[in-house]
Order: C-alpha cells, then sequence, then structure tokens
C-alpha cells in the first residue's frame, strides 16, 4: 500500500515556495525558459510556468522533454539502461536563456544528465538550474538540484510516486515499499 | 450605572457601564470577529483604540488565562450591543466584566453598534471617549477634541528588556512592535528557540545573535512612528531570512521604498479573504490594521504582490525579489481566527533551514 507522505496541500505550497526561490536566485524571470522532463515534471512545470506568471505578469516559456526510462514504472537499482530521450518540443530558442529543468522526482541522476545533453543539443543556453520536487537521495552522477521542494530520505526498497492532478486525479507525494522476490 | 460615548464629530451614545470605571480617549474602531473578543482585546495592535464588536453579544464564554495576547492590554475601551449575563466555558476562570475591571479598561454596553459602524464607515474612524456622566459635556468635549492620540505607541507595548522563549531548533530573533502571544506559540509550535527583542533594537544587535531568521512582529499604529525599525529592517533583509507580520509587514515594505497610508476605518476582523496571487487560493485570514502599503509605491520596488484583499483590494502580503524576506499584512497565527494561512510560519521555518544548509554546503 502506498503511504501518503505530503499531502496536495503541501505540494501546491512546496511548488509555490519554489517559484519564489527561482524569482530570487534570478533576480526576476528576465530570459527564464522552463523544461518539464516527460509526463508528471511538464505538468509541475506548466503550474510553476502560471505561478510566474500570476506573479510576474509575464509568460515564461515551457519546454517538453520526452526521456523513457528501460520501463517508465521502474524507478530503481535494478535498471540497468540508461535512460533515452525519446522526443524534445521547445517550439522556442533557448540559446541564452536561463534553462530551468523540472522533474518530479530526483534519484540516480541519470535522467537529469541526458535531460542536459538534449538541452545542450538545441542550443547554448546561458545556464541551467535544476527544480525537483523530491530529492529521495542515492545519486549515481555529481548531480544536484537548485530547487528541491520536499527531501525525502528513502532506501533503496522504497519507491516514492509523485501524483498530479492532472493525470491522476489527485495532489501528492506516496511512499511504496517495492516487491522485493 | 450610565455611560458614554461622544465621538468627534459631536455624536453622543447613551448606554450602560461595565468594566472598570475609568474615564478614556482613544481612535474608535470596530471589528467584525463573531468570536475571540479576550483575544481582540489582549492585542497590543489595538493599543490606544476604543474597540466595538459588531457581533451584538459577547462575553458569552468567560476569559482565560491561556487564550491572552498579552499581559498587559492598551485596549482603551470596549464598546457592544451585549454582555452576557451568565458565562459558561470549562476554561473560563474569570467574567469578561471582572476581567476588564481588573486591567483597567472601561466597557460600554446597550447601544446601537450597528448604527456606530455605519458611521465610522461612511466618516472613517473617528477620536472618541468613554466618560461617565453628561454633566460636564462641554468640558468632556473640548478635551477630546483637544486630545493628541500618542504617536509613539510602540515603545509602550514592546517589551523594554529581551526575553528568551527557548526552544531548542531555529534560531529566531523576535522583535517586538506588540507581540501577540500566539507569534509566539507559533514560533514554539516549530521548536524555535527564539529570543524577542525590544522595538528599538538595531541591525547590529540582532546580528551579534547569529539568528537563523527575524521576525518582525505585529504592533499598533502608525509605521512611519518607528522609523530606526525600518533602517533596521534594511540592513537585516540582506543578511538573513526576514518574515513580518502586520505593522513587520509595513515596516518591511517602507524599508523597500513602498509607502503606506491611512486606511479609513481599516480591516479587523476574522473573516477576511485574501487571494495567494501566485496560486489563486483564498485563505480566511484574522486581520487588525488600520494602516496599509499603496499599491502603487509597489511599482518600482523589489517587492512582489504575494497576497491581495478580495473585498477592496488592499496589498495584504509581498515578498522581496532577490532576498529571502516575505510579509503578510494578516495575522498567520490566527488567534481567533481561521487558521487558514498557519503555513506561512512553515515557509519562515523552511527559509531558514535552506539558508542554514547552503552555508554548511
Amino acid at each position: 500500500m502506498a503511504k501518503e507522505i505530503i499531502d496536495a496541500m503541501a505540494m501546491k505550497r512546496a511548488l509555490t515556495r519554489m517559484t519564489y526561490e527561482i524569482i530570487e536566485k534570478n533576480k526576476g524571470i528576465e530570459d527564464i525558459a522552463l523544461v518539464g522532463i516527460k509526463t508528471r515534471g511538464i505538468y509541475l512545470a506548466e503550474r510553476i510556468a502560471q505561478r510566474l506568471e500570476q506573479l510576474e505578469d509575464k509568460k515564461v516559456p515551457v519546454g517538453v522533454l520526452d526521456i523513457s526510462l528501460y520501463r517508465d514504472d521502474r524507478h530503481d537499482l535494478t535498471t540497468k539502461k540508461d535512460p533515452v530521450v525519446k522526443e524534445s518540443q521547445f517550439g522556442f530558442d533557448i540559446t541564452d536563456k536561463h534553462v530551468i529543468l523540472v522533474d518530479d522526482v530526483l534519484f540516480t541522476g541519470r535522467t537529469v544528465r541526458a535531460a542536459l545533453d538534449a538541452i545542450m543539443d538545441q542550443g547554448r543556453p546561458k545556464s541551467i538550474n535544476l527544480a525537483v520536487l523530491v530529492d529521495r537521495g542515492h545519486r549515481e552522477l555529481p548531480i544536484r538540484a537548485d530547487f528541491v521542494g520536499k527531501n525525502v530520505p528513502t532506501s533503496l526498497k522504497e519507491q516514492i510516486s509523485v501524483k498530479v492532478e492532472e493525470l491522476d486525479g489527485q495532489d501528492g507525494i506516496f511512499l511504496k515499499a517495492l516487491k522485493t522476490e | 450605572m450610565k455611560r458614554y460615548l461622544i465621538l468627534e464629530d459631536g455624536s453622543v451614545y447613551e448606554g450602560e457601564a461595565f468594566g472598570a470605571q475609568e474615564v478614556t480617549t482613544g481612535e474608535v474602531v470596530f471589528t467584525t470577529g463573531m468570536t475571540g473578543y479576550q483575544e481582540a482585546i489582549t492585542d497590543q495592535s489595538y493599543a490606544n483604540q476604543i474597540l466595538t464588536f459588531t457581533n451584538p453579544l459577547i462575553g458569552n464564554y468567560g476569559v482565560n488565562l491561556d487564550d491572552c495576547e498579552s499581559l498587559q492590554p492598551h485596549c482603551k475601551g470596549v464598546i457592544c450591543r451585549e454582555v452576557a449575563r451568565v458565562s459558561s466555558n470549562w476554561r473560563q476562570q474569570e467574567t469578561l466584566p471582572k476581567f476588564l475591571e481588573q486591567m483597567g479598561i472601561p466597557g460600554l454596553k446597550g447601544i446601537d453598534t450597528r448604527a456606530l459602524t455605519k458611521k465610522l464607515r461612511v466618516h472613517g474612524t473617528m477620536k472618541g471617549s468613554l466618560i461617565n456622566s453628561m454633566d460636564d459635556y462641554e468640558h468632556a468635549f473640548d478635551q477630546l477634541k483637544a486630545t493628541v492620540i500618542n504617536k509613539d505607541i510602540v515603545s509602550q507595548v514592546s517589551t523594554s528588556k529581551p526575553y528568551p522563549n527557548p526552544g531548542s531548533k531555529r534560531n529566531v530573533v523576535l522583535v517586538d512592535f506588540g507581540v501577540k502571544h500566539s507569534i509566539l506559540r507559533e514560533l514554539a509550535e516549530r521548536n524555535c528557540n527564539t529570543i524577542v527583542l525590544p522595538s528599538s533594537a538595531t541591525a547590529e544587535e540582532i546580528l551579534q545573535l547569529h539568528p537563523d531568521g527575524v521576525l518582525l512582529s505585529n504592533g499598533p499604529g502608525d509605521p512611519k512612528d518607528v522609523p530606526h525599525a525600518i533602517e533596521m529592517c534594511r540592513q537585516i533583509q540582506e543578511k538573513l531570512p526576514l518574515f513580518g507580520i502586520c505593522l513587520g509587514h509595513q515596516i518591511f515594505c517602507l524599508a523597500n521604498g513602498a509607502d503606506t497610508y491611512h486606511m479609513k476605518f481599516g480591516h479587523r476582523g476574522f473573516n477576511h479573504p485574501v487571494r495567494e496571487i501566485a496560486t489563486g487560493r483564498i485563505a480566511f485570514t484574522s486581520q487588525n490594521h488600520g494602516y496599509a502599503v499603496e499599491p502603487d509605491s509597489l511599482k518600482d520596488t523589489d517587492l512582489i504582490v504575494t497576497h491581495q484583499e478580495i473585498n477592496d483590494g488592499t496589498i495584504e502580503g509581498v515578498r522581496h525579489k532577490y532576498y529571502p524576506a516575505f510579509s503578510v499584512q494578516f495575522h498567520p497565527d490566527a488567534a481567533p481566527g481561521p487558521h487558514d494561512a498557519v503555513d506561512l510560519f512553515d515557509d519562515f521555518m523552511d527559509a531558514m533551514d535552506k539558508r542554514k544548509e547552503e552555508q554548511n554546503a
């Protein structure tokens, strides 16, 4: 049974706080572009963009990166293949932009690495920052998030899943023990 | 015994006396909360004010020491339609009239509070006096007109010496401009080791204590009457996470170049809807302010508006663009009132934790 560790309210609050931190760090939202990774990262990026727009009255472009893991639901260390970029649609030029990469969960860092490559292929951004809703630890690469919604120390036998209203009908962050066979 | 309220426009309201026998003068304001009379009366932000309750009946659950917002209330008087003859609650330690008597606060009941409130809404807040006899009406009226409401009320209600409110996690310095105990309670609940400093605290004094964050408390009166605090805030916001509440919010805005104005009749009550601009979420909030931040003056500052009142568009919360510093006009501590906005204290905790993390990284 998945246990809800962060409820909808706290999740919304974490996103709002990350939005404020993005404004703080970038001294405004000039030249900011958001890039959401695959399904849930996109919704989170869109929500941050929406908050930025409400606050600063300026539209922030949101790009989409589709990176699929060997199997999308297997966020565990038994996966031996690296994530592959399937498709990226930006619809805007990222050159000289401050790109903020948005994902739901930061785990090994391999997805982020693939995303960095994909972004670099598109142009030369001024900088890339990483925003994640949950940092669950267990990094295998020298990657660190700049904006973290919540640090959740986990064991490798657990799985973290973020649910978003647009897709799952509810908001929340859930922790589940993986079946060990 | 009869008692009278006279207003500076010449009107007289006749009612019954309760509470202390004093003759007092203050700014007559009204609060729209249906409950929470004890918290309102003991709130230091009502210093030098005569408080009118729009709810027709107060005092029905008595008074207890746990819900006091200050040890020595500075409110100048209480006006209501009716005081409960019998009060009953398992937490009650005192009846309201008895409590007011002990605190030296006069009360007036049995007047048409609706008419009074309507008048205040049309004409704005006014000076008024509670007097015990109409024999020397002319004299009392002259005195009322001549009375200048004391400007330096913050130093009157602020603590004179620093004191700790111990905890074991984060170190918070709270600058007391007339702090409500509920703010200290919220900090204690989050295990903060709080040091409360007098309103005269300078930036150096605060930095010497090496806090993780600074909270500017609520307080009475005009934020422009505490210029030293504005200077202090300007220096602190660059160095430490900062959270301002009520008067602290106005000080934070003034420190960043915005302007404040005296509102016609202010926001006092526990049912003020406020929109969080980033998410569109509405929170019902507890408020008590007679001054507000001028929206136009925020345009050229480094502040962004984060909260806004729905009824009249008053600025209710701002945030600095470059520093982890933010403030709200309403009371997230919600005493009394809806607890919708209490998570702002958690935001303050997050800001402090983040700074700690960055320093240790």
